[in-house]
């Protein structure tokens, strides 16, 4: 409740939009804002109406508010009756009531019309990962990366779902071709870093490592590629597989690499005496 | 780099000299018979008030920023990055906490099968 008081319905426009753009799920502030602020200024909102009400039908859905949703989506298909992307809506909403034999006819209807349309498709996984069948929502994953080779969310979103049977290597494929296409984005490095941590093994740590400092190198202040770092340096560190060149490296990092956050955490709070407590506490045995 | 007043004199007798340029090409157009060209010291005028406003408005527009490739990543977090709307699922624990939320109608296509 706090969000919402005193907001001017301008301000309001302006969050949603931050949100809408940078992908920030908050569906219930969402639904908040709207009910609250915009429902009853929707008409000051010219042509940004649309794609509004088309977020907060979806976050509605998102919070189980079928009765917000259902009044949005209504109001859109009075405007856009024969509209694809209206239709996809209306199949999210079969899906949030749980109806998904309806919104998979909705949506093999939507294919047949339209061959390209990747958001049916989208939708036709995500039923069967609502289902909670992994193994064949990344079996249908797959086939749609055939036909669709950079669709990056796609990969993205094969990649956690790999993660969740933990396929490691795999996960690791995808987030392989994820850098590929985004070779700057520091978070892409951490993340492949994170799992091939995550594996293990002399191999992967060394790997992890590269990856890591790369993400520190692309951006400074990556505070979880900074820690990530100090893991992999220490279990390179005190592991029994490793050279002892390759040791006196790993221990340099873990030098550099704790001075690093230490200064990091002094700008930030003033103080490092409880960051030496949680240092301690955060070697793995 | 701020803007001092040194670079904002040169810039208003920049803009003013590149005025009187202007002012002087046209009115040699209407006063001339046969135009073919501009004399000398009209372009000559033009182009050194034109170098002095540029120099000044550079030390006049502020500081200037470095171009870096992951300047709008910076602040980003994996939290933003990871989260695909098209990957959205509405099955998921927090619907529970909806006031519309009916705990026998939902569940029931999960126990069907």
């Amino acid at each position: 409740m706090e969000l919402t008081k005193n907001l001017s319905w301008s301000k309001a426009r302006d969050i949603l939009k931050d949100w809408r753009e940078n992908n920030q799920r908050r569906s219930v502030e969402v639904v908040e804002i709207w009910e609250t602020v915009l429902a009853s200024k929707i008409h000051k909102l010219g042509d940004d109406r649309f794609v509004l009400l088309e977020q907060v039908s979806i976050a509605a859905l998102d919070c189980n508010r079928i009765d917000v949703a259902a009044s949005c989506i209504h109001t859109l298909i009075k405007e856009f009756p024969n509209s694809l992307r209206v239709r996809s809506l209306i199949v999210m909403k079969l899906e949030a009531q749980e109806r998904y034999d309806e919104a998979l006819d909705h949506l093999d209807t939507i294919i047949k019309l339209d061959e390209s349309n990747t958001t049916a498709r989208k939708r036709k996984i995500c039923i069967l990962k609502a289902k909670n069948k992994i193994p064949e929502a990344i079996k249908e994953l797959t086939e749609y990366l055939k036909k669709f080779m950079t669709d990056q969310e796609t990969w993205q979103e094969l990649c956690d779902l790999y993660l969740a049977e933990g396929d490691y290597s795999k996960a690791a494929f995808c987030m392989e071709e994820l850098f590929l296409h985004h070779p700057h984005n520091h978070l892409l490095h951490q993340r492949y870093a994170d799992i091939l941590y995550t594996m293990g093994g002399p191999e992967q740590l060394e790997l992890a490592t590269s990856h890591y400092l790369m993400a520190i190198n692309l951006n400074a202040k990556n505070i979880r590629a900074l820690y990530g770092l100090l893991l992999t340096s220490q279990q390179l560190q005190n592991s029994a597989k490793t050279t002892s060149n390759k040791k006196k490296e790993a221990s340099k990092r873990v030098v550099w690499v704790s001075k690093r956050l230490k200064q990091l955490y002094q700008e930030a709070t003033g103080n490092t005496e409880s960051l030496n407590e949680l240092m301690g506490s955060l070697q793995v045995s | 780099m701020g803007s001092t007043g040194f670079h904002k004199v040169v810039f208003i007798i920049g803009i003013c000299f590149l005025v009187h340029a202007a002012v002087s090409a046209a009115q040699r157009k209407l006063t001339e018979q046969e135009f073919t060209s501009l004399s000398l010291d009209i372009v000559v005028q033009g182009i050194l008030s034109l170098i002095a406003c540029m120099y000044a408005i550079i030390y006049m527009a502020g500081d200037l920023k470095e171009i870096r490739a992951t300047e709008e990543l910076e602040n980003k977090s994996w939290e933003t990055l990871r989260n695909i709307p098209s990957y959205y699922i509405f099955s998921h624990r927090g619907r529970t906490l909806s006031p519309a939320y009916d705990p026998t109608s939902v569940g029931k296509s999960l126990i069907d099968e």
